[in-house]
């Protein structure tokens, strides 16, 4: 076991290690040959031959390319057939599906069996070409040659979309982009470095820094996207805060030639790559070299850098502090005090003990140091020996809480387990945290290591559900055996899971051409709205409204009713479908009468609803201007109310309203003023306004309208027209069926005062009173409260009324009835 | 049809004082549901990069400024406002945010926007995001296919359910509910509300008991239980961690249909005037600019609203203008639930009181006395201002209620609801009708008459219909149509009237009302108990009084009964009553004990659920149901929409487009 340190190299104040963490299963594989796009968080890489150099360098061109999936450990794990164009570029989702870029502006998402589905950058970029595009976890940025910046950030529903106009026409030295988690914006930014300035673009503006140590032949973005590194064409190393604010450390190569990569290690240092050579650069302008034999590939981590080479797979990071204070030599840390101390114990040196008494104090402290150091570790033999330290620190203390110690034997279960390298994800603990065990599940779920996934979250008490779906689908997708074998095998493992959705592993087996499976499995399925869209696609119409009913969801009632309607059923099979659903029914109804009255009315009619069909002729009706159109439509509408012996003043109804528009249109036409729109009260008012009580008084008669109203209308419209002869000759022209109180209130409303005087003597005797107070005409109203004996209304009167003299006589009939 | 929307839209939905702020005071913290659309909210904003236009649904705009004000709009980019209507769309901005109810008429209005645009010459291209309140729906997305710009627009979900509007009154604030649930038998508001009300038990955890009243109730039960099933299926450690809620009790669904006679009576307390008279809009009153200005005189700050962007809104007489009227005025929530014929009293105590404070300032003679009056002063100044506000109200309010027609209006609905039969009432409607006041008030008075008499007689049916056509005209014939689905104007058949029979057994006439120290939910409409609330009575006040016992009213009991019994005691009541009667508990299967037993001292809360919408009356009835608990229970009041008469009514009148008006 050779000691820890032994490849730990310092860099100014910290240390650096190179740890070996694969020998590459692949054979005699030349990377420089390759293009290359690394998945982060110990994911795959992507090589496919890279046309510029093949062309140089290969004999015979392969006619078809292939693209190459290995795993860190260099395990292929698929080939995948190319046969579209030129890529121009390739890299990796968060959700580990490779984005092939291709040079007409297809885009490409394989997962990591090869299955693919791909989307458009659009017209500009086919007309133009992409000719080169960066990637990041959720999106990409796409440079046309018409230098046009065309981002997409949502891989789920992809929409491409312009960013500014950069405002150059040639193409930029290097260019990068920061990733929208990262800006202040919280949108993509695109950084191109032209000239000796580098100029940002977003969505809505293209602004230049205004540099002068440019030009800048290659740039890269910390993983935390806070800083940039940029490489200067004279060989300068400059590292600045992404906002160019800040000026962080610069350091001289002295080669003008460009890095062929340049990456970061972690956050604080830069490591930079020339043939056969590494380079890389601390903050403080220290530096390291290494030097290889063939051509490597550096994957930038958020907590160091993969180096890939024909041979190995290795780690380049910083030491967490952790480790270093308890392995670097000399160290008096509390942590390698106790690590010391488990060394003598082991040796039987009583040493042990001086050791552990030493730090008493800081003990706890020391076993929870070496529970995080252990986690750090890639060797098994530290990651024991470390735990074992632990553990023995432990037992001296009184009280310890053990939690941490459980928790990382865990997890140091679950990274071994996936590193091993038939798995090949060299996933380091900090890594691990950042990922989440879900996402981890989800990546074993793809490379279908399913044994594996369901070990992990048994172990970790997870749900298995997504795991036990996806293996019951690709088991569908594989498997020869007869129907009932493989519904009988799915449905025995997945027993026992009583919320899992079978809705999933039923569409597959539909896809897969397996319907009767289909039909078997969805029985299974809890969710009534989860069976629908299944349903559908299975051309289960029925069942699938039925299932959308009982879910409740309105929406999914409509769609399955839109997608019936798009089958363009005959009309008569459509409403059989949904006859016997009231809730579809009154969805279709609502729907259609925004948007297709036309078959509203076809239902109306076969369901025999007349009156319903009827209305919806009259609101038609009501849209349309010119009359006799709308007489027509409404006419529509009769036959339909008399098919029902019920609606017998409905089709009266109907008829009075033709006849009314019928009316108008002559009124209209006599008196060129607008009448249609008015009903019959309205057109008797309107003609008694316009002094036609003749043409009123027909109107009336043809409608049979009662006596009262018509007096109330004629009485409002004379009023209103101040025609007070008018009101008088009403008035007199025969006993009024409304009482007199009308005229007089009429009149008051209309501050005739002397007018309503007329007709208070007329209206009933116990209202004169109130009705000559309202008037202001207080003697009338005395003598009249006085003869009704009318007690209250007298002191109302005495109270408002303003003459001395009048209130006197007032008082008098006051004191005359409260005697009597 | 585009400007000077943006700056009506802009002054609509910004009022100057932070919103929100008078809530978060209980224990559930109702303010964190708003942070959490607030939060949301800027999370859509900020989705679209630099300057943006928002264009609103018109039905959103309010309730979205009970989420956020403008300035927070502004922050984020939004530059100007529009509301979402017919006929092209005409902006500077480029980025257009759209945000609306997923209904098929906006779909097409986006898409007149999107096509109008396409065809301009001038001006880059545009970016369109559309989201959708609550959710996005097939049915929309495929109008959007059917017009052809399913591919031009980014789309989302805005998941703004659920809106406080106080500490005690959730709403979703979504207008078309009544008529869509019971006209068009539209279900998609049930599936809403239990989506809305599933979120609020996975923030309060599970309700031990729904109860409720009404076929439409019993949906939203059955789909609420129904969706923590499924639940289990998407999420089960979600499911598993769900507790039995501890401060909520129980879930009371009460669907609108059972009780219909409720809204048509004209609402008497102060809240609820203002509501019949202005018509309270998403807790905001539109009133005259001069009252509200009056009110806003002295102390320099608008209660309302700060105009924006556009074409400046200042003050002109004449104009309208929003008042918040929340709990955050101290005043109002003092008034608020009061019967209007007490509101005048106190008004002029409280103006007493603040003249008597501002008097003070001649006894402070030391320096720190005087000190302390100036740190008054500022309360004294916004109690001042409201006093303004609520006088300026309540004079106005006055002057209608003053008025005859007001008056015999209101005769002629308590003799109906109390069955006094007499003549005088249908002949006061035919009155109505002949000297043509306004339709709505008319049928709201008409549809009260039938539905209290099971009916009108079919000569009586024939004559008003034939009345109604005759004077409003013959499109009415559909309004009719409705009407009379609903079950509000109807031919009698039989002459056996449940209403009577429900009015006696719960004591729905309280004779003597005191409307100064009211002792029953009556007071509300001065001698009318609200059926609805009778029934939240039932459940609560079990086995103390019932309310419909020969001993009167309930309320003198003993307070701290749980909703033990349920229906208990009231099951022949409710069988006269439309739809089902309900009665579920939702069990956590770990066998924890039941969690009622556990809190003391805390009150227990129960959730009352409108469905189909309710009036600021049950409010306020719901709040009076509280105090007479003695702190030992308290309300939270969830609706769908909060509705009177007049909207009730009106969403079911058949509208005629104005011809004349283009012409």
């Amino acid at each position: 076991m050779s000691p820890p340190t032994a490849d730990w190299i310092q860099l100014h104040d910290r240390f650096y290690r190179k740890q070996e963490i694969y020998t590459m299963l692949w054979k005699q594989m030349d990377l420089s040959k390759f293009m290359t796009a690394a998945a982060p968080f110990g994911g795959p890489l992507a090589l496919v031959r890279d046309d510029r150099k093949v062309l140089l360098l290969q004999k015979q061109q392969p006619l078809r390319p292939s693209i190459y999936l290995y795993t860190s450990s260099g395990k292929l794990m698929e080939p995948i057939q190319w046969d579209k164009g030129r890529i121009v570029g390739m890299g990796w989702t968060d959700t580990e599906h490779l984005l092939c870029v291709i040079e007409d502006g297809t885009v490409r998402m394989y997962n990591i069996l090869g299955e693919y589905t791909q989307f458009s950058l659009g017209k500009e970029a086919k007309d133009n070409r992409i000719i080169e595009v960066q990637i990041w976890g959720t999106g990409l940025v796409a440079l046309t040659g018409s230098f046009q910046l065309i981002a997409v950030t949502n891989f789920d529903e992809p929409r491409p979309l312009f960013l500014a106009d950069p405002g150059i026409n040639e193409p930029p030295h290097s260019w990068t982009v920061i990733p929208p988690k990262f800006t202040l914006s919280r949108h993509v930014e695109v950084l191109l470095a032209i000239n000796s300035t580098i100029i940002v673009v977003d969505a809505t503006e293209a602004r230049d820094e205004l540099l002068q140590q440019g030009p800048f032949t290659k740039m890269s973005v910390s993983p935390d996207g806070k800083f940039l590194a940029l490489f200067t064409s004279e060989g300068k190393l400059w590292v600045v805060s992404t906002d160019f604010q800040k000026n962080l450390s610069e350091f001289a190569t002295r080669s003008q030639v460009p890095p062929r990569q340049l990456v970061w290690c972690g956050t604080d240092s830069v490591v930079l790559y020339w043939d056969k050579i590494v380079l890389m650069v601390g903050p403080y302008g220290d530096w390291i070299k290494y030097t290889y034999d063939d051509a490597i590939f550096l994957i930038p981590e958020i907590d160091g850098v993969r180096v890939i080479s024909s041979e190995k797979c290795e780690f380049l990071q910083k030491v967490p502090d952790v480790t270093e204070n308890i392995f670097k030599i000399g160290s008096t840390a509390p942590a390698a005090m106790l690590y010391d101390a488990l060394d003598h114990f082991e040796k039987k040196s009583p040493k042990a003990d001086e050791n552990i008494r030493s730090i008493r104090l800081e003990l706890s402290e020391a076993v929870e140091a070496c529970i995080e150091a252990a986690g750090h570790e890639i060797s098994h033999q530290y990651q024991r020996s470390l735990l074992k330290a632990a553990s023995f620190g432990k037992c001296f203390l009184e009280i310890h809480n053990a939690d941490s110690f459980v928790e990382m034997c865990k997890v140091l279960r679950v990274l071994n387990a996936v590193r091993y390298y038939e798995i090949g994800i060299p996933l380091t603990y900090v890594q691990y945290q950042r990922l989440t065990p879900e996402a981890l599940i989800d990546r074993l779920i793809s490379r279908h290591q399913y044994l594996l996934a369901i070990r992990i979250c048994e172990y970790l008490k997870m749900r298995t559900d997504r795991i036990l779906i996806h293996w019951a689908c690709s088991k569908i997708k594989k498997s020869n055996d007869d129907v009932n074998t493989i519904c009988k095998m799915v449905v025995e493992k997945l027993a026992n899971k009583p919320g899992l959705s079978y809705a999933e592993i039923a569409m597959t087996a539909h896809k897969a051409g397996q319907s009767t499976l289909a039909t078997m499995l969805l029985d299974y399925e809890p969710r009534a709205g989860d069976q629908v869209p299944l349903l559908i696609s299975m051309q289960e119409d029925e069942r699938a409204l039925v299932k959308a009913i009982e879910s409740g969801d309105t929406d999914l009632v409509y769609h399955v009713l839109l997608h019936l309607k798009r089958k363009q059923l005959p009309p008569a099979d459509f409403f059989r479908k949904i006859n016997d659903k009231p809730l579809a029914c009154h969805l279709f109804e609502a729907y259609s009468r925004q948007q297709d009255p036309e078959s509203l009315r076809q239902f109306y009619y076969q369901d025999d609803r007349h009156v319903d069909s009827a209305n919806l002729s009259l609101i038609e009706s009501l849209q349309l201007k010119d009359t006799t159109e709308r007489i027509n439509k409404i006419k529509e509408a009769l036959p339909l109310y008399q098919k029902m012996k019920d609606n017998v003043f409905e089709t009266k109804a109907v008829e009075d309203s033709i006849r009314l528009l019928q009316a108008q249109v002559q009124l209209e036409k006599d008196y060129s003023q607008p009448f249609t729109g008015l009903s019959v009260s309205s057109t008797v008012y309107k003609l008694v306004t316009i002094n036609q009580s003749n043409r009123a008084a027909k109107i009336r008669s043809d409608f049979k309208m009662p006596d009262k109203r018509f007096w109330w209308i004629k009485l409002r419209a004379l009023v209103e027209i101040r025609d007070w002869e008018g009101v008088a000759t009403l008035a007199k022209s025969k006993k009024s069926p409304i009482g007199y109180e009308p005229f007089v209130e009429e009149c008051v409303k209309a501050k005739q005062f002397t007018e309503a005087g007329k007709y208070i003597l007329k209206c009933d005797a116990h209202l004169r009173a109130g009705l000559f107070l309202k008037i202001q005409a207080f003697q009338e109203a005395g003598e009249q409260a006085f003869l009704q004996k009318d007690l209250d209304t007298l002191r109302e009167i005495r109270d408002k009324c303003p003459n001395m003299a009048l209130q006197g006589q007032i008082d008098a009939y006051i004191t005359q009835l409260a005697s009597s | 049809m585009s400007t000077s929307t943006a700056a009506a839209v802009a002054a609509a939905s910004t009022p100057a004082q932070p919103t929100g702020a008078h809530l978060g005071h209980t224990s559930l913290n109702i303010d964190s549901l708003r942070d959490l659309a607030r939060k949301e909210l800027v999370n859509v904003l900020d989705s679209v990069q630099g300057k943006k236009g928002l264009v609103l649904d018109p039905n959103l705009s309010g309730p979205l400024s009970l989420i956020a004000e403008f300035a927070l709009l502004k922050d984020h980019g939004v530059e100007k406002i529009y509301h979402l209507q017919p006929g092209p769309l005409e902006t500077d901005c480029r980025n257009l945010i759209y945000i609306c109810r997923p209904q098929v008429n906006y779909m097409r209005y986006i898409a007149e926007h999107i096509h109008t645009h396409a065809q301009e010459a001038r001006g880059g291209p545009y970016t369109y995001s559309l989201f959708f309140v609550p959710r996005r729906t097939a049915l929309c997305e495929k109008v959007l296919e059917d017009e052809g710009v399913f591919g031009e627009i980014t789309k989302g979900e805005y998941h703004l359910d659920l809106i406080p509007l106080e500490d005690d009154v959730l709403s979703l604030e979504w207008d078309s509910t009544f008529k869509e649930l019971y006209l068009d038998q539209d279900t998609t508001s049930i599936y809403y509300a239990a989506k809305a009300l599933m979120r609020l038990q996975g923030i309060y955890g599970l309700f031990p008991r729904i109860l409720g009243k009404g076929d439409h109730s019993k949906a939203l039960c059955d789909m609420m239980l129904r969706m923590r099933r499924e639940m289990a299926v998407d999420d089960l450690d979600a499911s598993q961690t769900l507790q039995l809620s501890q401060s909520i009790d129980s879930l009371i669904i009460i669907d609108r249909s059972v009780d219909m006679v409720t809204p048509l009576c004209t609402q008497l307390t102060y809240e609820g005037l203002i509501d019949e008279i202005f018509h309270i809009k998403n807790s905001f009153v539109e009133v005259d600019a001069s009252l509200a200005n009056a009110a806003a005189a002295p102390s320099g700050t608008t209660a309302g609203t700060t105009p924006t962007s556009g074409s400046g809104s200042t003050s002109v007489p004449g104009k309208k203008k929003k008042v918040p009227l929340n709990g955050g005025d101290k005043l109002f929530e003092e008034l608020r639930d009061l019967n209007f014929a007490v509101v005048g009293g106190l008004l002029n105590k409280v103006a007493k009181r603040i003249n008597a404070d501002y008097e003070e300032r001649h006894n402070a003679k030391t320096v720190p006395q005087i000190r302390q009056f100036i740190t008054k002063m500022g309360g004294l100044a916004a109690e001042h201002q409201s006093l303004r506000l609520h006088t300026a109200l309540a004079e106005e309010i006055m002057n209608y209620t003053m008025t005859d027609d007001f008056n015999r209006i209101l005769e002629v609905q308590q003799n109906v609801v109390a069955g006094i039969a007499t003549n005088k009432e249908p002949e006061y409607i035919e009155e109505m009708i002949n000297k043509q006041a306004k339709l709505v008030p008319v049928l709201r008075l008409l549809c009260l008459y039938s539905m209290v008499n099971n009916g009108l007689k079919p000569k009586q049916y024939d004559f008003f219909r034939k009345e109604i056509l005759e004077t409003y005209g013959f499109e009415h014939i559909q309004t009719l149509e409705n009407l009379r689905r609903l079950g509000m104007l109807t031919k009698q058949v039989t002459t056996k009237n449940t209403y009577s029979l429900v009015r006696t057994a719960l004591s729905l006439i309280v004779d003597e009302v005191n409307e100064h120290a009211p002792n029953d939910i009556s007071y509300v409409y001065s001698g009318y108990a609200p059926l609805s609330v009778r029934l939240v009575q039932c459940v609560v006040q079990q086995g103390k009084g019932k309310p419909g016992a020969a001993g009167g009213p309930g309320g003198k009991s003993t307070a701290g009964s749980s909703a033990g019994g349920g229906w208990k005691g009231f099951e022949n009541v409710l069988r006269m009553l439309p739809g089902r009667t309900f009665d579920e508990t939702q069990r956590v299967d770990d066998g924890q004990p039941r969690s009622s037993k556990k809190m003391n001292g805390q009150p227990k809360i129960s959730l009352v659920f409108f469905l189909g919408g309710c009036t600021f009356t049950e409010i306020s009835a719901t709040r009076f149901l509280a105090s007479q608990e003695g702190g030992m229970r308290d309300f939270v009041i969830c609706t769908t929409q909060i509705l009177n008469g007049n909207t009730l009514v009106d969403a079911l009148v058949q509208k005629v487009p104005d011809l004349h008006a283009s012409a």
